[in-house]
């Protein structure tokens, strides 16, 4: 199953990236947060899978796609003359980020416990617990987090609006 | 039923799990049919028509017209399939498919029917046994993925009046998205749990104390926003005979356009076992507290066909509406009024009712 998701995520993160057809690309994408959402599963948190397919694929992406269709790009463009620096530049910058998150996964207390036998199989994620984490442990995080959202909305509106 | 299953080469969970998927999917494809058939005796009726009544198996056999719908799907597996010239082939096949496949699926967490005890092992009928965590987050998110059939319809049939269907519609869909899961959450804060079976539970069998009854504004905003969903008449924006063709599928042809519109019924299917599910107490019978397992399907059932006869009744009862006021409706009226149920029902318990 992990192998099926796994593979799932890294092709649509491929096609996107290979792909020149822009709704093509949109769609790879999709696939890839699928494939995120399925690992969330398997990781025992149905809610986080259910919420990445809710909140990515049914809202963000299909604005996404249809702010592409609005715009009616059928060709595909040509990309700049690029530098060959700009290369160089991002494939170092790449491989310090994989180095960054390896190191980080790995010093991650979970994948510790993970070493220690016998250690608890994870509860799955309920609703419930979810509330609770967000509203008594995070709740400052939730809150600026709220707060930013509304500011972004208020902006959007503003720019968007300019005579009110 | 252990005796099936061993003759199989089955464990008896693994036989269970088939027999049920088979029946919900079958059952949710030839209801979606047969309501096609429903649909034009429904309207024909509303309209003082007679409708389809005449097919008839090798002339002779009528059933009240119920052979049309052997006829079409006759017609449709001969029809010649075309692709426009321009369309971006590959998605024009998947489309059919990506609107399908939702509108299937969306069913498998509602309870049909009562849970029985065989033998010490506990047999849910739905497809996901309760618990599984996703409860009523996942018909939301399925519900959520039916947007990219239309969308991929549209664009790749690349055609003007197609992509303008699509995106109508896909606008609308997003918009009332929120309007319907605050209506849910409601649900899930009275209730103390997202599981449809917990759901069903709380409301208990008196009709008194089922969600409509206290939630009649929940009941409304959800309702209405299940007629955009699913794309059905008053909301219907992917279509409009009158402007823009027949909107998302004008290009589609023989059995991909027989896939969209079972697509669009599969979907009011789901739409109305959700209604039944959240507000009218699932498989409950009124009055009886502990019903058989077939009356408690029989019960679903006829609660289901209901809200799926009341999709039907509502298009050819009302006209379509113009873009912005759907648009005004939904961000106006509809998201609004489900804030305000849920805040209503929020002090509503803190004041421990």
């Amino acid at each position: 199953m992990f192998i099926t998701f796994a593979l799932i995520t890294l092709l649509g993160a491929l096609g996107m990236l290979l792909q020149k057809n822009v709704i093509v690309a949109g769609l790879c994408m999709v696939a890839t947060f699928f494939g995120v959402a399925g690992l969330f599963l398997l990781l025992a948190n149905p809610v986080a899978a259910a919420l990445q397919v809710i909140v990515y694929t049914g809202a963000i992406m299909v604005l996404v796609l249809f702010v592409i269709m609005m715009l009616n790009s059928h060709e595909e463009e040509k990309a700049q003359s690029t530098r060959p620096i700009q290369r160089w530049v991002s494939v170092v910058l790449l491989v310090l980020l994989a180095i960054g998150a390896v190191k980080l996964v790995m010093s991650s207390p979970g994948v510790k416990s993970l070493a220690a036998s016998g250690a608890a199989m994870p509860q799955a994620m309920t609703l419930q617990k979810l509330g609770t984490a967000l509203f008594a442990d995070h709740l400052l995080g939730f809150e600026v987090a709220g707060l930013l959202l509304l500011a972004a909305m208020i902006g959007a509106v503003a720019l968007t609006k300019r005579n009110l | 039923m252990d005796k099936l299953a061993s003759l199989l080469h089955m464990t008896p969970a693994i036989f269970w799990m088939v027999v049920k998927v088979v029946i919900v999917f079958s059952a949710i494809m030839l209801l979606a049919s047969v309501w096609t058939w429903v649909e034009r005796r429904g309207s024909a009726m509303i309209q003082d028509r007679i409708g389809p009544n005449r097919a008839a198996i090798f002339g002779k056999i009528r059933i009240i017209g119920l052979a049309q719908l052997l006829a079409d799907g006759i017609k449709f597996f001969f029809k010649e399939d075309l692709v426009p010239e321009d369309a971006n082939k590959g998605l024009f096949w998947l489309a059919p498919f990506l609107a399908f496949v939702p509108a299937l699926i969306g069913f498998a967490v509602i309870p049909f029917g009562r849970s029985f005890e065989s033998g010490g092992v506990t047999y849910y009928l739905s497809v996901l046994d309760p618990g599984n965590g996703m409860g009523l987050l996942y018909p939301m998110a399925i519900g959520g993925m039916a947007v990219y059939g239309v969308l991929l319809a549209a664009w790749s049939s690349n055609n003007k009046w197609s992509i303008l269907g699509g995106m109508r519609a896909s606008a609308a869909m997003v918009s009332y998205e929120i309007g319907m899961s605050l209506a849910v959450v409601t649900i899930f804060m009275t209730t103390g749990g997202y599981d449809p079976a917990e759901v069903i539970k709380t409301q208990g069998h008196l009709p008194w104390a089922w969600n409509i009854v206290r939630q009649p504004i929940g009941f409304i905003v959800f309702f209405t926003c299940m007629f955009a969903e699913t794309n059905r008449l008053p909301f219907d924006f992917a279509e409009g005979e009158s402007e823009i063709v027949a909107g998302f599928n004008t290009e589609y042809g023989s059995m991909k356009f027989s896939l969209l519109a079972l697509a669009e019924y599969s979907h009011l299917m789901t739409a109305s076992a959700l209604v039944a599910t959240l507000y009218f107490g699932g498989w409950q019978v009124p009055f009886v507290q502990n019903p058989t397992v077939m009356l408690s399907v029989a019960s679903f059932l006829l609660k289901m066909l209901f809200f799926a006869w009341v999709f039907v009744w509502i298009r050819w009862t009302l006209p379509r509406f113009r873009y912005d006021q759907l648009m005004h409706l939904g961000w106006k009226v509809m998201l609004p009024l489900s804030m305000a149920n849920l805040v209503f029902h929020a002090w509503r318990m803190s004041q421990g009712h």
